[in-house]
């Protein structure tokens, strides 16, 4: 697993989640897209994964989310981060069926879960930090807020890499992660998170300084490098979403 | 003996980059070893075999006779005891007291014991006054000889250091380069990685080159050092005493400041 070779157990969940979420270059036709494309797309295929109801709507949400991903070049990346979404998708399981007593609607409620989680990634690996914020940006959100939300997506590869080489030392030390009770383990905790939660302040708060110094905040409305724009192509991919969605939400509505 | 052995140990990163090729090394007891080479070249990584963190692609890496592969970090940390660049990364005890006793807790010592191997280390270490501090309050120099503290209050037989002197100021290298120069003559195995070659020069560990991976050479620090070539092909400066050596043409470099000024007050 990426980056996990240090770690161990429970801390490879950890990583492989982050890494699930965090965005890698790639020159495919998905990334290129426009990001707002792309967040259109995320949003439709999360849309149709919440909306599919049997078996029938879930191979049909499935085959939608495959396309695109296989475009990206991202499928196996997806796949590794379902397969660690499992253990949450029995949890969700196993309290369904309490519930409602029924294999069936429990099974459809876990499988809508994974094509929730599967769409939703599907943005972030497909979309640079920077475009995230130029997206924030074009809604017309607060530019405070545009700053802290890419800044935090941008952050998360320095973490994991805080995380692991906190992990190293410590384990040095003698730490086990894996070893004890369950009252023991989340005390194993401590000595990792603390290092990490101290850097991560430290950091933000030079980052801060360091923006400052380079004038952020000196006007309201600063100028933008980049701007949006909608290619042939943007506007070509705009149609087939909306049409295979539109297609979709009729077959799961029964509408034709 | 060779307290650390390295045969034949190829490690490849779960991205695919060859981190260490083909690298073949022995640690005797009681040695003091260098590894230079610049940024990337793989030092790390090489260390991080010689507690367990990571095992060997292929090839063996083998730690008092006995293999590194099955054997957790923790028996291995018993005996080779690792020192990290950051000490920003192992801190995180509410008392400099307690952040001594973490590794000795993890690895079995308690009661009156425990309280003595801190207290002797606190002592040993100049950090008694310091003992009810936090940890994360205290200044780079002395957060830097509390790391090193933590680990020797175990007493491993080795003692490994990852680029000690990053981030130091001059006074605090001066104090650094007493402190391990004290550790060597208690006849503790000590492997230095590190860039900064002004500082392990007055050191003259048997030195290891690394450049992509792979160890381009080892020899005698003089014979290392007095080898400019060498150096700059592994992204390396030569260090001044030997540069002044060399431009005067002498076949052996100044072991100190005060050994070339003897030499040039014998010429005056």
């Amino acid at each position: 697993m990426m980056l996990s070779h240090g770690s161990e157990g429970g801390y490879e969940l950890a990583h492989v989640l982050l890494e699930g979420l965090k965005f890698r270059y790639q020159r495919t036709i998905v990334h290129r897209l426009d990001p707002r494309v792309k967040l259109l797309l995320t949003l439709t295929l999360f849309v149709i994964a919440l909306m599919s109801s049997n078996i029938y709507d879930e191979a049909l949400t499935f085959t939608a989310i495959l396309i695109p991903a296989s475009l990206a070049k991202s499928i196996r990346r997806l796949l590794r981060l379902l397969v660690y979404s499992l253990a949450f998708s029995a949890f969700i399981f196993i309290i369904n069926y309490i519930f409602t007593h029924s294999l069936f609607s429990s099974s459809i409620v876990t499988v809508r879960f994974l094509g929730i989680v599967a769409s939703t990634s599907m943005f972030f690996m497909t979309t640079s930090p920077d475009e995230v914020e130029y997206v924030l940006r074009w809604f017309r959100l607060p530019r405070d807020f545009v700053f802290a939300f890419a800044t935090s997506i941008r952050f998360v590869p320095v973490l994991m890499m805080d995380l692991t080489q906190i992990i190293d030392a410590q384990k040095s030390r003698g730490l086990e992660l894996d070893k004890g009770g369950p009252i023991k383990r989340i005390r194993n905790l401590v000595p990792v998170l603390i290092p990490l939660v101290v850097n991560a302040l430290v950091r933000s708060s030079e980052l801060a300084e360091a923006m400052e110094a380079r004038g952020y905040g000196a006007t309201e409305k600063p100028t933008s490098m980049y701007s949006l724009k909608m290619t042939k192509v943007d506007y070509l991919a705009v149609a087939i979403i909306l049409t295979a969605a539109a297609l979709l939400l009729s077959l799961f509505l029964h509408v034709v | 003996m060779a307290v650390i052995e390295f045969k034949d140990v190829s490690h490849v990163m779960p991205n695919g980059i060859m981190a260490l090729s083909n690298v073949n090394l022995k640690i005797e007891s009681g040695e003091v070893l260098a590894i230079v080479g610049s940024n990337g070249a793989g030092k790390t990584t090489l260390l991080k075999h010689m507690n367990g963190l990571l095992k060997p692609s292929s090839g063996s890496v083998f730690v008092f006779g006995s293999e590194t592969k099955g054997k957790s970090v923790a028996e291995l940390s018993r005996h080779v005891g690792l020192v990290f660049q950051n000490s920003d990364h192992q801190i995180f005890s509410e008392s400099v007291f307690e952040e001594i006793a973490f590794g000795l807790r993890n690895f079995g010592f308690a009661g009156e014991e425990l309280y003595n191997k801190i207290i002797s280390t606190l002592r040993w270490f100049d950090l008694y006054d310091l003992k009810d501090r936090p940890p994360m309050t205290l200044s780079g120099g002395e957060k830097k000889r509390l790391c090193i503290a933590t680990v020797i209050a175990w007493n491993p037989e080795v003692l490994v250091l990852d680029e000690p002197t990053v981030g130091q100021d001059y006074p605090n290298k001066v104090r650094l380069f007493a402190l391990i120069k004290s550790l060597i003559g208690e006849g503790r195995t000590v492997v230095i990685v590190s860039h900064d070659l002004e500082f392990l020069w007055p050191l003259s560990p048997r030195t290891v080159v690394m450049a992509n991976g792979r160890i381009l050479t080892e020899g005698s620090a003089e014979s290392i050092f007095m080898d400019e070539e060498l150096l700059n092909s592994a992204g390396l400066r030569q260090p001044q005493l030997a540069q002044l050596a060399m431009r005067l043409n002498l076949r052996s470099p100044f072991s100190s400041l005060d050994d070339a000024v003897t030499w040039f007050r014998g010429r005056i």
